[in-house]
C-alpha cells in the first residue's frame, strides 16, 4: 500500500469545522453531510474540510488531541514504554500533516504540534526498526505489534516481508539442513 | 464583636493563593496560581493592578517597596512596588520555593523550597546567602524571629525546626506535624508565626490547635483551641500589635484569639468552606485579609470590636446557630423581612445590658456600616457587570453581608437588619464581555462577532460575519472609543459614551445600503449618554441615560422617541420587535427588579408587553437578552436559566433550559450567543472557570438542548409530557409569524403537529396500559380529531370499551360545543365570511408583507381570549375545504354532498387551534375554502372551478397524520356521527363499523339538513349579485368572482350589510337548532343500516363507493367481530 493510499483513507476521518456559509444537508454516497450553518460547528470528513478551507469557506477546529499538552504526554509515554502506546487517532500522522499543511492558521501552536507529532512518530518508527531488527536476528516466527497505525505499518510492511522472504530463501538455499531442522520445531 | 465579613470576591484562578498588606495598609497584595500578583486598593477594587510574575506564584511578601514572590520557575524574584517592574532574581532553588518571608526590618528574606532547603538572602545583595539544610522533605512555611536571631521552618517531614540564623544551626526541632511527601499532600500548609515585637511566643498550627512555644526555652506555653475548629488549621497570623492571633483552617473557619486571655474573640466561617491558605492583618486597622485555595479574596473588618469577656459562650452558641442556618439564609432573611425588628430585640434581651432604648440610637452607626457594606456591594455589582466573574461570589454575599448581623451575638449595636436593597444592575449589551478587558467581544450574535482590541499598539474593532456572504470581515479603528455594538444582517451599530469634549455618539455602518454613503453618526444631546443599543430590521434604537429610547431608521432618519419608566438594562431587536429591559424599581436581598417592554415597530406600532415584571431566579441578574432566530423573546439570568416568551399562554415566560445543569464544574458557565427554535438549539460557548470566554484562543460554539423543568422527567410519562409541551412552546412562533404575515414552510408546522400528536398518542397508550382511563380522557382532550379517532380505536382494541365509549362521546360533545359556539356567533357570520374571504384574497398574494384587512387587525389587538375565539370562529371555514378535496378525489357527485357536516369537523379546531391555523395559513386553501362555501349555492358554477382549484393544489389534501395511520384514523373517525365526510364511501364505512353506533342517526339527520345550512349575508348577497359581477367581468373565474364580490360587498354601507345579515339569519337559525336537537345518538345498528341505505339513495349515486364498501365492510365486520 502506498502512503498516498493511507492518506486517502485518513481523509475519511471526521473533523469539526465552522463554516462561513449556509447550506442545507447534502446527500453523498458516503452519507449525508451538514446542514451547514454559518458560525455553527459541524463535523465533516477531512477531504471536505480541506477543500472548504482552501476556498476559505470554513474555519477548522483542531481535533481534541491536537493540543501541545496532550501530545507532550503522548510523546513522553511513547518514550517511556518499550511497546507501542495507543495513539489518539489511527491516522494521527496523516491528519497532522494534512491539517497543518492546509489549516495551520486555525491551529494554535502549529509548529510545536508538528514537532511533537514528528517526535512521537520518530520514536515509534525507531521502536519498529528495533523490533524488526531483533525479530530478524532472533529468527522469530511471529511477533505481536499492537497499536501500530496503518501509516506505520506501511513504512516497513512491504519491505520487511519481502526482506524476510529473501532471507528465508537465502537461508533455505545455504543451509537446507538447518532450515529443515528449524521447520521441525 | 460584630465583625463585618466582607463578601468574598474572585481574586485568582483556582489554586493556592497568598495575601499580604503593604506597609501602610493601603493595598492588599495577593498572588495566585495564575502567576499574577494583584494589587487591590481595597476589596472592592474594580480593576486591580496585575503583575505577571511567572506561571504560578506560590508566595509573596512585601516590604519597603519590594515585592518578593516565589514562582514556579524555582526562583524568588523581586519586583518594585507598586510599579511592579521586575527588579531581579534573588535566589534560585532546584525546586520551587513554597514560602517567602521578610524579616522585621525588611533587609532579609527567607525562602523555603520543595528541594528541602531554606535560604536566607539579603535583599540588597543577593550574593549574601545562607543555606539551612536539615529538613528531609519540602519546606512548608517559614517565619523570622522579629529580633532576627532565629528562623523557624515547618516541613513535610513533620518537623518544625528553629534555626539560629547566624551560624545556620538547628536549635531545636519538634516532630509536630503529619509526615507527607509533598506540599500538595500536606494536610496543612502550617503557616507559623512569631509574635511581633518581642518575639516571645511562637505560634504553630498543629492539627486543630495552635501551639504556642516560648522563646529560648522552646517549651510549649499553652495551646489555643476552640470548639469552632473542626478541621486542621492551615495558617496562623499575628496581629501587628502582637495581641491577637488569627488562625484559618482547611474548612474555611477563621478564629481570632486574644493571646493574653487565651479567649476566642472572633469566629467566622468562609461562605463556601474553602480552605483558607492566606491570612494577613492590616498593619493599622483591625482588618484581616484572607484568601482561599479557590483563589477568592475576602476581608474581615472590625475584628475583635466590642469584644466582651462575658461574650464568649453566647457567641459560640450563636455562631453555631449561624452554622445551622448556613444553608438556609434565604428563609432566614425572609423571616426578617416580615419582622425586621424582632431579631435585634431577641439579641438585646439575650445580653442583659441593652434595652430597646438603645436600639434606635446605636442603630445609626451600625446602619452606617451596613450602608458602607452596600456601597461595597454596589461596586461589586458594577464589577459584576463589567466583570461577570465575580458575580457569583457577590450573590452569596448579599446574604452573608447582612447575615453576620442577624443573630446578634454581640448586642450593643442593634441595627437595621431588614431586607437590603440590591444595587441595580448596570446596562449591558447582550453577547458582550466586560468593557474593561483589553481584548473583548463587543457582541457575538447569530450574525457575527465584533471584537474590540484596546491595548498599547492598537485600538480597533474587528467585525467578522459568520456567513461571509452577508459581508466580508471588517477592521475599523476605534478612535471614538466605542464600547457598545450590535450587528445585524444589514448594519453595524456602534456607540460610545460621552467624554469631556465629545458627546455620546451613535455610529451606524449600513453596509447593505445601495448608495455610496454607508455610514452615519448621530450625536446625543449634552449630558445624555447612550447606555444600550440594538438593531432590528430596518431600524436601530438606543436607550440613553435620560431614560429615553430613540429609534432611527437604519439609514439614519430619526423616528420615534419615547420615555422609559426606569434606567435601561438592555435592549434587543429582531425584525420589527423591540424588547427593552429596564429597572422597575429597587430589588431587595440580591434580587433585581426588572421590567420588560416588548413592542412592534412595524407599520402598525403597538406594545405587546407593557412593562411587565421580568421573572428572574432568586438573587440573580440578567446576563443575556435577545430573540430566538424565529423572533421569540428570550433571556438568560446569571443562574443560567434560559426563559422564553410563551405566546401561547398569555405572553408568560417559561424556563426552557438550565445551562448550569450542563456544566461540569461549579465555576464553569455557558455564555449564550443564540437561540434557535427550529431546530431546537441553544448556541453557547462553554467557559471553563469563567462566565465569559476570552477572545483567544477563539472559542468554539457548543449546542445545548432545551429542557422544560417538568416533574419526573426520568419516567416515561414525564419525559413525554416534557417533550410534548416543549414541542408546543417551541412552535408558538409559527403561529405568531404567520399572524404577522411571514411566509412559512407548511411542512415544519405539520411536522410539529404530527410530533405532538404522536407524543399524545404514546402518552395515551401508556395511560391505557396503566389503567388510567380518566387520564386517557384528559389526554384525548388535547388531541386533534384524527388522533382522537385513533385513540378510540386503540381503546376499543385494548378492550376498554367504556373508555372508547366515553371518548366517542367526548368527540361528539366537542363537536357540538363547537357547533354551539358557531351558533352563538351566527350574527357575526356575515362578518366572518367576509373576513375569511378577505383572508383568502390576501392569501393568494401571500408574501412577507403583512396583508391584513381592518378586521383582522382589530382582532389581533384583542386579548388572548378573543384570539382563541377568533380561531374557533375561523375553523369552520377552514375545515370545509378538507373534506372536499377528498371528495373530489372520489367522485364528482359528492361535491354537492354534505355541507352542514362541516361544522362538526371544526371540533378539531378546538382541540388544537394550532393545526387549524396551519390550514388557514395555507395560501391556497382559503380560496378553495370560500369556493366550497359558495358551491352549494351556485352549484353549477362552483363545481367545476372549485374542482380545478383542488386539482391544482394537491398539498391541501395531505392529511396531517402519518400516511399509514391516516387510513385507520379516517375509518375510526366515523364513530363520530357528526364528522364531516363528504365521501359516501367513508360514511358507509362509519355506519358499518359502528359497534356502539349511536351516532348514525345523527349523521343522517345532519345529512338531511345539510342543504339547509345557514347562508351568510355575504353569500346571499353574492348569489344575487353574481350575475352583475359576471357581466362586468366575463372572464373571471370563480375565485376571482368571489374576490370581486368581496370587495364590492365591502363597499356597501353598513346598513345594507346588516340587511343582508338579517336576511341570512332569518333563514338559517331554525335549521341549526333543529340540527342540534338531534344530536344525542340513540339509534341501534339496524337503524344505522337503514340510515345508510337511505343515505346512499339520498345522495347522488356513485359507482365508486360500492366496491369500496364491500371491502371496508369486510374489514370492519372483522374488526367488530374481534371486538366482541
Amino acid at each position: 500500500m502506498e502512503p498516498a493510499e493511507a492518506e486517502f483513507l485518513a481523509e475519511k476521518e471526521l473533523v469539526t469545522i465552522v463554516p462561513n456559509f449556509s447550506l442545507d444537508r447534502i446527500h453523498l454516497i458516503g452519507g449525508d453531510l451538514g446542514p451547514f450553518n454559518p458560525g455553527l460547528p459541524v463535523e465533516v470528513p477531512v477531504w471536505l474540510a480541506i477543500n472548504l478551507k482552501q476556498r476559505q469557506k470554513c474555519r477548522l477546529i483542531p481535533p481534541e488531541w491536537m493540543d501541545v499538552e496532550k501530545l507532550e504526554e503522548i510523546r513522553d509515554q511513547e518514550r517511556k514504554e518499550d511497546t507501542f502506546t495507543p495513539m489518539p487517532s489511527p491516522y494521527y500522522m496523516e491528519l497532522t500533516k494534512l491539517l497543518l499543511n492546509y489549516a495551520s492558521d486555525n491551529i494554535p501552536k502549529a509548529d510545536e504540534i508538528r514537532t511533537l507529532v514528528k517526535d512521537t512518530w520518530d520514536t515509534r518508527i525507531a521502536k519498529l526498526r528495533l523490533s524488526a531488527d531483533s525479530f530478524v536476528r532472533q529468527q522469530e516466527a511471529h511477533a505481536k505489534l499492537d497499536n501500530l497505525t496503518l501509516m506505520e505499518i506501511n513504512t516497513t510492511g512491504t519491505f520487511l516481508t519481502q526482506a524476510l522472504n529473501h532471507m528465508y530463501k537465502l537461508r533455505t538455499n545455504l543451509q537446507p539442513g538447518e532450515s529443515a531442522h528449524s521447520q521441525d520445531f | 464583636m460584630p465583625s463585618a465579613q466582607k463578601p468574598m470576591r474572585y481574586g485568582h484562578t483556582e489554586g493556592h493563593t497568598d495575601v499580604c498588606f503593604d506597609d501602610t495598609g493601603s493595598h492588599i497584595v495577593t498572588c495566585g496560581s495564575d502567576g499574577d500578583v494583584r494589587i487591590w486598593e481595597n476589596l472592592d477594587d474594580d480593576d486591580p493592578k496585575s503583575i505577571n510574575v511567572g506561571e504560578k506564584a506560590y508566595s509573596c511578601a512585601l516590604k519597603n517597596g519590594r515585592l518578593i514572590t516565589a514562582v514556579s520557575n524555582n526562583t524568588v524574584q523581586i519586583h518594585t512596588f507598586p510599579e511592579g517592574a521586575p527588579d531581579g532574581i534573588l535566589t534560585r532553588f532546584t525546586m520551587n520555593a513554597n514560602h517567602v518571608v521578610f524579616n522585621s526590618d525588611g533587609t532579609k528574606i527567607a525562602a523555603g523550597s520543595s528541594d528541602f532547603m531554606v535560604k536566607v538572602v539579603e535583599v540588597t545583595d543577593s550574593s549574601k546567602q545562607k543555606t539551612f539544610r536539615g529538613h528531609d522533605a519540602p519546606v512548608l512555611s517559614l517565619s523570622f524571629d522579629p529580633r532576627d536571631v532565629y528562623l523557624v521552618s515547618a516541613s513535610c517531614d513533620g518537623s518544625v525546626r528553629v534555626w539560629k540564623i547566624a551560624d545556620q544551626t538547628c536549635t531545636t526541632s519538634w516532630p509536630l506535624l503529619q509526615k507527607c511527601n509533598d506540599v500538595i499532600n500536606a494536610k496543612s500548609i502550617c503557616r507559623l508565626g512569631w509574635q511581633p515585637g518581642s518575639g516571645k511566643l511562637l505560634a504553630i498550627p498543629v492539627d486543630k490547635v495552635v501551639k504556642l512555644y516560648r522563646r529560648e526555652t522552646w517549651d510549649s506555653q499553652f495551646d489555643l483551641s476552640d470548639t469552632f475548629i473542626t478541621q486542621p488549621l492551615n495558617v496562623v497570623a499575628w496581629s501587628p500589635c502582637g495581641q491577637y492571633l488569627a488562625a484559618g483552617s482547611v474548612d474555611g473557619s477563621i478564629v481570632v484569639w486574644n493571646v493574653e486571655t487565651q479567649e476566642c474573640i472572633e469566629r467566622m466561617k468562609h461562605e463556601k468552606n474553602y480552605s483558607i491558605c492566606g491570612l494577613a492583618w492590616h498593619p493599622k486597622y483591625r482588618q484581616i485579609a484572607y484568601t482561599d485555595t479557590e483563589g477568592n479574596l475576602g476581608l474581615l473588618e472590625n475584628v475583635g470590636d466590642g469584644k466582651k469577656p462575658n461574650d464568649k459562650v453566647a457567641s459560640t452558641v450563636t455562631k453555631d446557630y449561624n452554622d445551622l442556618f448556613d444553608g438556609e439564609d434565604d428563609d432566614y432573611l425572609n423571616g426578617d423581612m416580615i419582622e425586621p425588628q424582632s431579631s435585634p430585640k431577641v439579641g438585646a434581651n439575650e445580653d442583659d445590658g441593652d434595652d430597646d432604648d438603645l436600639m434606635p440610637t446605636s442603630g445609626h452607626p451600625r446602619r452606617a456600616i451596613i450602608d458602607d457594606d452596600d456601597n461595597s456591594l454596589d461596586i461589586g455589582m458594577i464589577k459584576a457587570n463589567s466583570n461577570l466573574l465575580e458575580k457569583e461570589d457577590d450573590d452569596d454575599d448579599d446574604q452573608t453581608g447582612g447575615f453576620p448581623a442577624l443573630p446578634p451575638s454581640s448586642t450593643q449595636q442593634p441595627f437595621y437588619d431588614g431586607p437590603m436593597p440590591t444595587p441595580k444592575q448596570k446596562p449591558f449589551q447582550s453577547g458582550s464581555t466586560p468593557a474593561h478587558l483589553m481584548h473583548r467581544f463587543m457582541v457575538w450574535n447569530s450574525v457575527g462577532i465584533i471584537r474590540c482590541y484596546n491595548d498599547e499598539q492598537d485600538n480597533a474593532i474587528d467585525i467578522e460575519f459568520h456567513d461571509t456572504s452577508i459581508h466580508h470581515a471588517t477592521h475599523l479603528p476605534n478612535s471614538l472609543n466605542h464600547t457598545m455594538a450590535d450587528l445585524s444582517t444589514e448594519a453595524i451599530l456602534l456607540a460610545c459614551e460621552s467624554t469631556e469634549e465629545l458627546a455620546s455618539k451613535l455610529h451606524c455602518i449600513h453596509f447593505s445600503s445601495w448608495d455610496a454613503n454607508k455610514e452615519w453618526t448621530v450625536d446625543m444631546p449634552k449630558d445624555e449618554d447612550i447606555e444600550a443599543i440594538c438593531l432590528g430590521q430596518g431600524w436601530a434604537a438606543c436607550a440613553t441615560s435620560a431614560l429615553l429610547v430613540r429609534v432611527f431608521t437604519v439609514g439614519g432618519v430619526q423616528k420615534e422617541i419615547f420615555s422609559l419608566p426606569g434606567p435601561v438594562v438592555s435592549m434587543a431587536g429582531h425584525g420589527e420587535q423591540l424588547m427593552i429591559i429596564y429597572h422597575r424599581g429597587t430589588g431587595f436581598d440580591g434580587d433585581q427588579c426588572l421590567g420588560v417592554q416588548l413592542m412592534e415597530l412595524g407599520k402598525k406600532k403597538k406594545q405587546i408587553l407593557h412593562g411587565d415584571p421580568l421573572s428572574l431566579t432568586k438573587k440573580s441578574y440578567l446576563i443575556w437578552v435577545g430573540f430566538s432566530a424565529e423572533g421569540t423573546p428570550c433571556y438568560v439570568d446569571s443562574e443560567g436559566i434560559v426563559r422564553m416568551l410563551n405566546r401561547g399562554l398569555g405572553n408568560t415566560w417559561i424556563p426552557v433550559c438550565n445551562t448550569r445543569e450542563h456544566c461540569k464544574g461549579k465555576s464553569d458557565h455557558y455564555w449564550v450567543v443564540g437561540i434557535h427554535e427550529n431546530p431546537q438549539q441553544l448556541r453557547c460557548i462553554p467557559c471553563k472557570g469563567a462566565r465569559f470566554p476570552p477572545t483567544l484562543p477563539r472559542p468554539a460554539v457548543a449546542i445545548l438542548s432545551f429542557k422544560l423543568p417538568y416533574c419526573q422527567v426520568t419516567t416515561e410519562k414525564g419525559q413525554m409530557e416534557e417533550q410534548y409541551w416543549r414541542s408546543v412552546v417551541f412552535h408558538n412562533h409559527v403561529d405568531y409569524l404567520s399572524k404577522n404575515g411571514y411566509e412559512l414552510d407548511e411542512n415544519t408546522k405539520n411536522q410539529s403537529v404530527k410530533e405532538q400528536q404522536e407524543l399524545l398518542m404514546k402518552l395515551f397508550a401508556l395511560s391505557c396500559k396503566l389503567e388510567r382511563e380518566f387520564r386517557c380522557m384528559e389526554l384525548a382532550d388535547l388531541m386533534t380529531q384524527n388522533v382522537v379517532n385513533l385513540a378510540i380505536k386503540y381503546a376499543s382494541r385494548s378492550r376498554r370499551l367504556n373508555l372508547a365509549q366515553r371518548l366517542s362521546e367526548m368527540a361528539v360533545e366537542k363537536a357540538s360545543e363547537l357547533a354551539t359556539a358557531l351558533e352563538d356567533e351566527e350574527e357575526e357570520e356575515d362578518f366572518r365570511k367576509h373576513l375569511s374571504a378577505g383572508y383568502s384574497n390576501s392569501a393568494t398574494e401571500w408574501s412577507r408583507l403583512p396583508v391584513r384587512n381592518v378586521q383582522q387587525d382589530q382582532e389581533m389587538e384583542d386579548t388572548e381570549e378573543t384570539d382563541a375565539y377568533e380561531e374557533v370562529e375561523e375553523t369552520p371555514e377552514v375545515h370545509k375545504q378538507r373534506p372536499n378535496p377528498f371528495s373530489k378525489g372520489v367522485t364528482a357527485a359528492e361535491v354537492t354532498a354534505p355541507k352542514s357536516v362541516v361544522i362538526a369537523s371544526s371540533s378539531q379546531g378546538r382541540v388544537n387551534p394550532f393545526k387549524v391555523s396551519s390550514n388557514k395559513k395555507d395560501p391556497v386553501v382559503p380560496s378553495a375554502n370560500v369556493l366550497d362555501t359558495m358551491s352549494k349555492y351556485s352549484k353549477k358554477n362552483s363545481l367545476s372551478s372549485s374542482r380545478a382549484v383542488n386539482k391544482q393544489n394537491p398539498p391541501v389534501i395531505k392529511p396531517l397524520i402519518p400516511k399509514p395511520k391516516s387510513k385507520q384514523a379516517l375509518a375510526a373517525s366515523f364513530f363520530q356521527a357528526r364528522i364531516p365526510n363528504s365521501s359516501e364511501k367513508t360514511v358507509e364505512e362509519r355506519e358499518e363499523k359502528a359497534g356502539n353506533e349511536s351516532s348514525e342517526v345523527k349523521v343522517t339527520a345532519q345529512e338531511n339538513t345539510e342543504s339547509k345550512r345557514p347562508k351568510t349575508g355575504f353569500q346571499m348577497w353574492l348569489e344575487e349579485n353574481r350575475a352583475n359581477i359576471l357581466t362586468d367581468n366575463p372572464d373571471l373565474n370563480e375565485a376571482e368572482v368571489i374576490k370581486e364580490g368581496m370587495s364590492r360587498f365591502r363597499m356597501l354601507s353598513s346598513e345594507e350589510r346588516m340587511v343582508w345579515t338579517e336576511k341570512a339569519k332569518g333563514g338559517t337559525v331554525n335549521d341549526l337548532t333543529d340540527d342540534k336537537k338531534r344530536k344525542r345518538p340513540t339509534a341501534d345498528e339496524d337503524e344505522a343500516k337503514k340510515n345508510q341505505e337511505q343515505k346512499s339513495e339520498d345522495s347522488n349515486l356513485s359507482k365508486k363507493p360500492k366496491p369500496l364498501d364491500q371491502s371496508t365492510n369486510v374489514r370492519l365486520s372483522a374488526f367488530a367481530f374481534k371486538q366482541s
